[in-house]
């Protein structure tokens, strides 16, 4: 990227979604950033309170096949919980899987924080 | 011996050469260099975002797309690394956006400008030309009197059947109170309803022919700011006179003086993500 100063970008990949069970959010491409923070806030939550969701990071090739990162959070079924996760070196794009506990129901408001 | 008589001014700037921007050059936003203010368009809202109509709430972020493919790697922009991507959910009838929101300083005669290619998600070893609903812009403007909003869009597809023509409109859906303050509205200017064909409005594209070759096209569209009108659009080879041919209109309203709004958007037809690419946007003006 040019210019002098790092280009940088925030993508809501989530707003006020609602979470249960597996979900996962759309395929997001950034090729251009080195480095990419994932945040989720959990809005509200509509049953389970106490209870919490598995998110990892899933990095792809093409856009269509996904694999694990490595990097994954805990998030906290509670309202106003705030957690992230760090990544780099990722390739072209970027997702979370989320594994919502049984019982659990969210809503989400998740975002992605790149940095060339 | 002279040289031969192709000096031209805009070869100062070999990017420039291959558009014909009007005296002033508003913006040039070239993906290479990153979003250039480009973001997300979502719906009105008041104290919770459930007041947003829905198919707002389902627009996504764009992104810098370098366009990879699984069968042949990188296809790169028009003349670099990344384009401007708009992506749908994989969900029939689903639609996206780009907004970029500026003002404008005099209503005078502006001219949008780009090049521009759209596939479906190569997600089947199909031609898959059937994919893509359409693809289009508009803009959102307002001047003393009133809102104005042209849209144009290309239908590539509707409902399985091959389209192939550009289609403006000229109605919204009604407007909504958002929330208990009336403060706030909403109207779904983007739905299905209400498209009609320009002039002439047959154009077949440069699909080629899987989805993983991108062919990119031009597109250029004029309109005067100051009587409000459309001046005509052009893509590729094809001008099109717009004669005829209107905006949504609708009274002022109180918070959006010399509003510059440029969107593009983009359906699909099948359950398949739609991809819109955009190399660069000029958007200039005869002020």
């Amino acid at each position: 990227m040019a210019g002098t100063i790092r280009n940088a970008y925030t993508a809501v990949l989530a707003r006020g979604d609602t979470w249960e069970g597996v979900v996962c959010t759309e395929p997001y491409e950034a090729a251009w950033a080195a480095e990419a923070v994932f945040f989720v806030h959990v809005m509200e939550v509509a049953q389970g309170a106490g209870g919490e969701a598995l998110a990892q990071v899933q990095i792809s090739p093409d856009g269509l096949r996904w694999v694990n990162e490595g990097t994954s959070m805990d998030i906290l079924a509670q309202k106003d919980a705030l957690c992230f996760a760090r990544v780099s070196n990722f390739g072209g794009w970027l997702r979370l899987l989320v594994s919502v506990a049984p019982g659990v129901v969210i809503q989400v408001l998740a975002t992605l924080a790149l940095k060339a | 011996m002279s040289p031969p008589h192709t000096a031209h001014t805009a070869h100062a700037d070999p990017r420039l050469s291959r558009y014909d921007p009007l005296t002033r050059i508003m913006y040039f936003d070239d993906f290479d260099q990153g979003m250039n203010g480009w973001t997300c368009l979502v719906g009105n809202y008041e104290e919770s975002l459930a007041t947003m109509t829905r198919s707002y709430a389902r627009h996504t972020q764009p992104m810098l797309s370098q366009i990879t493919h699984w069968d042949s790697g990188t296809h790169g922009s028009f003349d670099g690394t990344y384009a401007l991507k708009i992506a749908t959910r994989p969900v029939a009838g689903e639609r996206n956006t780009a907004i970029k929101r500026v003002t404008y300083r005099r209503a005078a005669r502006i001219r949008m400008e780009t090049y521009f290619a759209f596939k479906p998600e190569a997600s089947e070893l199909k031609l898959s030309d059937l994919d893509v609903r359409s693809v289009g812009l508009l803009f959102d403007l307002q001047d003393a009197g009133q809102r104005v909003m042209p849209h144009l869009r290309y239908l590539n597809t509707l409902n399985g059947q091959r389209m192939h023509r550009w289609q403006f409109k000229q109605r919204s859906t009604q407007f909504r109170a958002i929330g208990a303050r009336g403060e706030t509205v909403t109207h779904d200017h983007l739905s299905p309803q209400d498209w009609e064909d320009v002039p002439g409005a047959a154009q077949d594209l440069c699909y080629n022919e899987i989805p993983t070759k991108i062919n990119w096209h031009y597109l250029r569209f004029d309109f005067d700011l100051e009587h409000m009108r459309w001046l005509g659009f052009q893509c590729n080879d094809q001008v099109f006179d717009c004669a005829g041919v209107d905006s949504i209109r609708m009274p002022a309203m109180p918070n959006l003086s010399c509003m510059l709004n440029l969107a593009f958007y983009c359906e699909a037809d099948t359950a398949k993500r739609t991809f819109f690419y955009l190399d660069s946007v000029l958007l200039s003006g005869e002020f």
